[in-house]
């Protein structure tokens, strides 16, 4: 059997009386590349949210290598050093230059040194080909050169999962492809991911694993090519072709 | 101090005469009103804002309802007292507080001197107003910082020190040199307690050759001009504080492909 990185067990999470997410299950085994689809409000970045601890859930566990992970600052704070963040929103930390954005994970929470620090920015910022702009603030870059940042950011954690939010969302047409291939890339580095998304092109190429959800519930949990060929669920096809007609 | 001399040698005719003969004769004493009113406008401003920054902070302090440990309860009853202080302070005039605050702990057998009284009512009044400017300081910064700072695994702590501090006071520093200018005047209502700064040395100078006008005239200049100075300092610090507004491409990075 391969080794569950993460297992989210019976998790719901409200709102008030407002249900978000009813009784979600789902197993991530190392260098899956989880794509999460479907309509606005479905509650897809919540459950990220949730997976991530930015939001607590209401109901159900979350466990990480078996081990559930409490509400203990300190267990939440190393959990999330292992399990990085990509927002739609970029959260480039704006009161710092691209280095020193890469940099403040690895120096504040990891503790290593300003010498490897360094190192490893370099090196994932040329990755996603932004070593040349080390020195400007993110005000100075576009939407997808800020992706690109915020992605280079996480990945200097060394991060065992990494999830996006919708990553492209908030880009410009002409942006959403440089982000795109840069995390498929990092598929193909074997780096194991969980992206919610409304690129169904990109899903269906790039994901080992595409789960549709709706009204909170995960709907359909499937591998690409059955889910956006042959959906079983009548939702899902809805959905799809929803997608593909608009 | 100083007693009434008959026989000065040549008694000003006009205001502007009176001024510097008593600029002149009392120049230790406003040397030492000004010296009093800066330090305790400087010391009080500077503690004042330490303090309103701890309670920003305090304030913004997110505690999850389901958690039933006493580590909240510590929270929500800092919050509670920090609230009931700044609206206290909020709610009286400074004059009212530094009388009470003075004679209130005299009577309770704490000799305070009477500057170390003017300086703590300059404090905790800052700190007071200074507070609610942070607080929305810090609102003011997008949620998304945090999170992205939490995210990376840093404490609620570090990402408040590390990310949206650094944001927040950026945009405070206006409201920061405010609050100095305001406290630099305020401090002249600390003569109700015979603290002898600016105020209280116009009063006593005045006195002497019943020329009120003059003296008032006198210490307003001095005021006037520590303001303006002050201002322009604040200023200039702005404009260094201004992002620039382009950088250096790291060109060893560029690969020519
Ligand atoms: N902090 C919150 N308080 C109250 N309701 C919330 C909160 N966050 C999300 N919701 C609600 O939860 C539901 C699911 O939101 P969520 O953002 O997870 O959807 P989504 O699938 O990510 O949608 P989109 O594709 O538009 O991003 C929505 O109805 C939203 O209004
Ligand atoms: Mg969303």
């Amino acid at each position: 059997m391969e080794e569950k990185i993460i297992s989210i067990v019976e998790l719901g999470k409200s709102f008030g009386d407002h249900e978000v997410l009813r009784k979600i299950d789902i197993e991530v085994e190392k260098g899956e590349v989880i794509c999460i689809v479907g309509s606005s409000g479905s509650g897809k970045s919540t459950l990220l949210r949730c997976i991530n601890r930015l939001e607590r859930q209401s109901t159900g566990k979350i466990y990480y290598h078996g081990k559930e992970i409490g509400n203990a600052q300190r267990e939440i704070n190393e959990y999330r050093s292992r399990v990085g963040m990509v927002f739609q929103s970029f959260n480039l930390f704006n009161n710092m230059t691209v280095l020193e954005n890469c940099m403040a994970g690895t120096r504040k929470v990891l503790h290593i040194s300003k010498e490897e620090a360094f190192d490893r920015a370099i090196s994932h910022l040329k990755a996603v080909g932004m070593a040349p702009y080390i020195n400007a603030m993110p005000s100075q870059l576009s939407g997808g050169q800020k992706q690109r940042v915020a992605i280079a950011r996480a990945l200097c954690m060394n991060p065992e999962v990494l999830l996006f939010d919708e990553p492209t969302s908030a880009l410009d047409p002409e942006m959403v492809g440089e982000v795109l291939n840069v995390m498929k890339e990092l598929a193909r580095t074997g780096l194991t991911m969980i992206i919610v998304t409304h690129e169904m092109g990109f899903a269906r190429d790039v994901s080992t694993r595409t789960i549709f959800m709706d009204k909170g519930y995960v709907v359909e949990d499937d591998a690409p090519e059955r889910l956006f060929t042959n959906p079983k669920n009548q939702r899902t096809r809805e959905f799809l072709s929803r997608f593909i007609a608009g | 101090m100083t007693v009434l001399t008959a026989a000065t040698p040549t008694t000003p005719t006009n205001s502007l005469g009176w001024m510097a003969f008593l600029a002149e004769k009392y120049s230790a004493s406003f040397w030492q009103g000004t010296w009093l009113t800066l330090y305790v406008a400087v010391l009080g401003t500077i503690l004042g804002f330490v303090m309103g920054y701890i309670i920003g902070i305090i304030e913004d302090i997110r505690t999850d309802p389901e958690e039933k440990g006493i580590g909240r309860l510590l929270v929500l009853a800092a919050k509670a007292v920090c609230g009931v202080y700044v609206e206290l302070f909020r709610g009286t005039p400074m004059i009212v507080q530094a009388m009470i605050i003075f004679y209130g702990l005299r009577q309770a057998g704490v000799e305070i001197g009477i500057l170390a009284a003017g300086v703590l009512v300059t404090v905790l009044n800052t700190g007071a107003y200074m507070s609610e400017t942070v607080r929305a300081g810090i609102n003011s910064i997008d949620n998304g910082q945090r999170e992205g700072a939490l995210a990376l695994g840093m404490s609620p702590m570090k990402a408040m020190f590390h990310v949206v501090l650094p944001q927040a006071f950026k945009n405070i520093i206006p409201e920061m040199a405010n609050m100095f200018l305001t406290n630099l005047k305020m401090t002249s209502v600390l003569n109700v307690i015979g603290l002898s700064e600016l105020f209280m040395t116009a009063k006593t100078v005045g006195a002497n050759y019943y020329k009120y006008f003059e003296s008032y005239l006198i210490i307003a200049v001095i005021y006037f001009v520590l303001c303006f100075v002050f201002n322009r300092l604040f200023l200039l610090l702005e404009k260094r504080l201004e992002p620039k507004k382009d950088y250096v491409l790291a060109v060893e990075y560029m690969d020519n492909q």
